[in-house]
């Protein structure tokens, strides 16, 4: 088979990721978890949260700390075995259940209405556009009437100066992790206009980090009594 | 073909090591028809990119999926290609609604990591293996769909070795050159650039005629080293920089690439077993009271280990020893009648190696109480 000794560069991908990934975020992913949870978290003590793409369980863990119940899928099994590995953040917490799934199986295995949120970190850059409409198009019927859509990810910088020194910082990150882990990340565009597409309301972006990095939330739509509560 | 397109070509071959995505998604070749055919593959762009030039002139669907711009044998083997990604891309194209045929053809390389039955049974689509080699897509399209057995193996060519030759070749010669160049001037970084390629061209092109594996790898390499080393000197000869001093550099530069090369020189062919593998020492095994003769074992094999017994209506191992353990035939047994078992007797089950993949394998032990294959 062709070199096993590129295979074995693939192979501790998983191990590496979260490297990486703190490296490309300059240390800061951990507070975008906890941003994340906080938000699933909002609506009600115990919410039902689904991690979409949980990779090595960042989101999913941050929920299950607030005490959500909190589902994680992937389709990459070795990911979700780092994942598995971390410890439950609170002896009290429920664990977290993880699934080898990708996201576009979601209706295989959840009826609709089953969750109170959903979050995902950093997975829609990995998707191509046609998977991103097809995937939140699936997750808001998932979701309880109102219930949270919370999507954190990469985007470009929308004026032109940020933009060139956006990318200017971005290259010596990126190569550097690419040579790491072999992966990289590429922002996402037009993300609020996908989630209106795909029926969600109350669509609002935060961008962080010098507009290269945006939270986007938004609510299926019904349950106005619960619209309310958003924070 | 377009001055892009052969430029892109060489680009896409000269770095085939590292992934290149090419988009996802439903491309026409030609223009199919709801009935057409649809030939599943994976995003490496050098693969879509040879695909769309072996079906030039046929009315085929082709879908994409992401495989992280790895090529499908390397990416299924590392659990980088798996029948989750043929389903989102299934479903993302919005197939069903496209096409009016319920058969997907993939590719049979792919088989390592992609489950046949978890892709039927989540899209409805009945799933058929194509050849071994994009090269037979033609005949087997034109074959009604079917596969014959001699597609079903993995070849090795002239064509491809002196291609892998050059897709190691050059970046040992750039790094081994720059150092030599950098010790003993330009001419000396030529010489070894010559004896580098010129070593590692003749190592590929002697694959099928010598024992190019286990130990016995080394004497011949050191024999191709001392032949390149030959070409090397006459060519610091023709450039007027022979000295003692700069033949001395060439000579042990040379010397180190080839070596390192041969470190996993059978990992880089598809017919030996890396010596990084870490199933590298098992041996596949058959449970001849599991086995129901289904045969997907036999037809996803690229290097006809298996074959079907038809008067016992079981499959044997015939050929024990071309296996490459690449666990296609455990992965899709719909039985789990074959396992790896290691020299010390541990064995490791079918759905041990669906989950941990082959290149994980004795890796990833949690999930897997009391099953660690070695090196855990």
């Amino acid at each position: 088979m062709a070199s096993f000794v590129w295979m074995r560069l693939l192979e501790s991908t998983a191990e590496r990721y979260d490297r990486g990934i703190e490296l490309l975020s300059r240390g800061r992913i951990g507070s975008v978890h906890r941003r994340l949870a906080e938000l699933a978290t909002a609506d009600a003590v115990g919410a039902r949260v689904l991690d979409l793409g949980c990779g090595t369980g960042g989101v999913a863990l941050a929920c299950a700390a607030r005490g959500a119940r909190v589902v994680g899928i992937d389709a990459n099994a070795a990911m979700l075995e780092v994942a598995r590995a971390k410890p439950t953040p609170d002896a009290a917490a429920a664990p977290v259940a993880w699934l080898e799934l990708d996201a576009m199986e979601l209706e295989d295995r959840f009826p609709p209405a089953s969750f109170d949120a959903v979050a995902s970190c950093l997975a829609f850059s990995d998707m191509a556009e046609d998977t991103q409409a097809y995937v939140l198009e699936v997750a808001r019927t998932r979701l309880v009437a109102g219930g949270r859509l919370l999507i954190a990810d990469e985007v470009v910088p929308e004026p032109a100066p940020r933009r060139v020194l956006h990318a200017l910082r971005r290259w010596p990150l990126a190569l550097l992790t690419y040579l790491l882990t072999q992966t990289t990340t590429r922002p996402v565009r037009a993300l609020p206009a996908r989630i209106r597409e795909a029926g969600f309301v109350e669509v609002v972006e935060e961008r962080l980090w010098g507009d290269a990095f945006c939270i986007v939330r938004a609510r299926a739509p019904g349950g106005e009594g619960r619209a309310g509560a958003a924070p | 073909m377009s001055a892009l397109a052969v430029l892109g070509g060489l680009r896409d071959t000269l770095l085939r090591m590292l992934p290149h995505r090419a988009p996802t998604g439903l491309r026409p070749i030609g223009r199919p028809g709801a009935d057409a055919a649809v030939l599943v593959t994976g995003n490496y762009a050098l693969t879509v990119r040879r695909l769309q030039r072996a079906l030039a002139g046929r009315d085929v669907w082709l879908l994409v999926a992401d495989s992280r711009g790895i090529n499908v044998w390397c990416a299924a083997g590392g659990g980088h290609f798996t029948h989750h990604d043929v389903i989102a891309a299934v479903r993302a194209a919005r197939l069903s609604e496209r096409v009016e045929g319920r058969e997907l053809v993939l590719p049979q390389l792919s088989a390592t990591g992609v489950e046949r039955r978890r892709i039927e049974e989540a899209t409805g689509f009945r799933v058929r293996w194509g050849p071994a080699q994009a090269d037979d897509l033609g005949a087997f399209l034109d074959r009604g769909r079917r596969v014959v057995a001699r597609e079903r193996a993995v070849r090795f060519p002239l064509r491809a070795r002196l291609e892998m030759a050059l897709i190691w070749g050059w970046p040992a010669a750039l790094l081994s050159a720059a150092v030599a160049a950098g010790l003993g001037g330009w001419r000396t970084g030529a010489a070894v650039a010559v004896a580098v390629l010129a070593s590692v061209t003749g190592l590929y092109a002697a694959v099928p005629r010598l024992p190019l594996r286990g130990w016995r790898r080394w004497p011949l390499f050191a024999l191709f080293g001392v032949g390149g080393i030959g070409l090397g000197t006459l060519a610091l000869a023709a450039l007027g920089g022979i000295e003692g001093r700069s033949w001395a550099v060439l000579a042990v530069a040379a010397l180190v690439a080839d070596a390192a090369l041969a470190v996993d020189f059978e990992g880089t062919t598809p017919w030996f077993v890396s010596s990084f593998a870490a199933a590298g020492h098992a041996r596949i095994e058959l449970e001849p009271e599991r086995c129901s003769g289904a045969a997907e074992c036999v037809q996803v094999c690229p290097r006809g280990v298996l074959a079907m017994d038809g008067g016992r209506r079981q499959v044997t191992i015939t050929d024990p020893d071309a296996c490459i353990r690449c666990a296609a035939c455990i992965v899709q047994c719909p039985q789990d009648a074959l396992r790896f078992r290691f020299d010390d007797g541990s064995v490791v089950e079918a759905d041990t190696i669906r989950r941990t993949r082959l290149n994980l394998l004795g890796r990833r032990s949690v999930e897997v109480d009391g099953l660690r294959g070695p090196g855990a």
